[in-house]
């Protein structure tokens, strides 16, 4: 009879996070994930049926677990599958920000308002202006209500008060930001009274930055900034409302 | 004639914007505005009440006229806002309430309604297709 061969007791977390964080090992990298991505897998079950395939979902989060292995110091007394789940949750969070379909919003009307971008550019050059929401339904045989919900649907921007407290301005918030400042220079005084969001505009990437100057300094129009820079039209307007909405948080 | 007006008074909040903005659709649809001016308007309006966020809640009317679409807002209570829009020409590049209405609407005005709140006017022409 031969004898049973030892078994090998699976390396553990900590043993394989060294050995790629200090050997580069990259095999002990992948065996992480994978052994993580059960983690991945139901965390992103949480997230379904909010207008996105749960597979997509999953890839994203895979991609918050391979961040947090990348980013794991060896140093913390903190197990790996502690350290990614914030991190997991945060990309895929981050992804439905970026997407804009936090909310739930019927596939039908994704569907329509992902046709719409194009369909509104083709009719603006076909028109030579900007077409009417009758025509933009007339071409995707659809009806203007719909139309105008698909649209609705695609407008996931925030405004925020300058006045807005952190907790969102509910009853409970009595938070009033333009309290905490102190003493107000007079030009401080003067940029207020004009309503002014110039001192969060730093805050902004740069190609944000330029969009703003285009449309409220050049006076560029939305069709036009859209063929300068390569987007479409709806991507300017989504991209101009996020930039308002930031600078104000910001300013809060 | 009395222009058809459409009218409601609706929380400042944000989870109640996509109700004027439906409404402000279905407006532009009847006047045939264009998309790009449609988004206009809507910007205008959030924009304003944005400004306006520490009242509970605002009155909206859209007025149908032969030449375009007329929106009152208010009373709004935020001096802050009357001061913006009535206060010195903002400097070049400077980015404010007022450059962002005169560069998405064709006019705008302020009138003083009770205990010095404002109702601010927005106007925008309808460039018939």
């Amino acid at each position: 009879m031969t004898p049973a061969q030892p078994t090998r007791s699976p390396e553990s977390d900590r043993d394989l996070l060294k050995r790629y964080h200090i050997g580069g090992d990259t095999s002990a990298r992948e065996e992480l994930v994978q052994r993580h991505l059960p983690l991945v897998r139901s965390l992103a079950r949480r997230y379904a049926g909010r207008g996105e395939a749960l597979e997509d979902i999953e890839q994203v989060g895979a991609i918050g677990l391979l961040k947090a292995i990348d980013r794991y110091d060896l140093e913390r007394e903190v197990s790996l599958t502690t350290y990614a789940t914030p991190n997991v949750v945060g990309e895929i969070k981050r992804h439905f920000r970026d997407k804009g379909w936090a909310i739930r919003v019927p596939r039908g009307l994704q569907e329509l308002n992902a046709k719409m971008s194009g369909t509104i550019e083709r009719l603006t050059i076909k028109l030579e202006r900007s077409p009417t929401i009758a025509e933009i339904a007339t071409e995707l045989e659809t009806t203007p209500e719909q139309v105008l919900e698909a649209m609705e649907a695609g407008s996931a921007y925030s405004t925020v008060s300058l006045s807005t407290g952190p907790g969102g301005g509910g009853d409970d918030d009595d938070f009033d930001p333009m309290e905490s400042i102190g003493a107000e220079d007079d030009e401080f005084e003067r940029t207020e009274q004009r309503a002014s969001l110039e001192p969060a505009l730093e805050s902004l990437p740069e190609r944000e930055r330029e969009i703003l100057r285009m449309r409220f300094e050049e006076g560029l129009t939305q069709t036009q900034i859209a063929d300068k820079i390569g987007i479409s039209q709806m991507h300017v307007s989504r991209l101009i409302r996020k930039s308002l909405a930031r600078m104000r948080d910001e300013l809060a | 004639m009395r222009p058809d007006r459409i009218a409601l008074e609706t929380p400042i909040e944000r989870g109640w914007e996509p109700v004027f903005r439906l409404v402000l659709g279905g407006v532009a649809d009847r006047l045939d505005l264009g998309f790009e001016d449609l988004d206009d308007i809507q910007l205008a309006v959030e924009r304003l009440l944005a400004e306006a966020g520490t009242q509970e809640s605002v009155q909206l009317s859209f007025e149908i006229l032969p030449e375009g679409l007329r929106t009152r807002i208010g009373p709004l209570r935020e001096h802050a806002i009357a001061e913006a829009l009535q206060g010195p020409e903002p400097r070049p590049g400077e980015l404010t309430l007022r450059r962002i209405l005169e560069t998405v609407v064709d006019s705008f005005g302020v009138e003083t309604v009770d205990d010095g709140n404002i109702m601010v006017i927005l106007n925008k022409r309808v460039r018939r297709p």
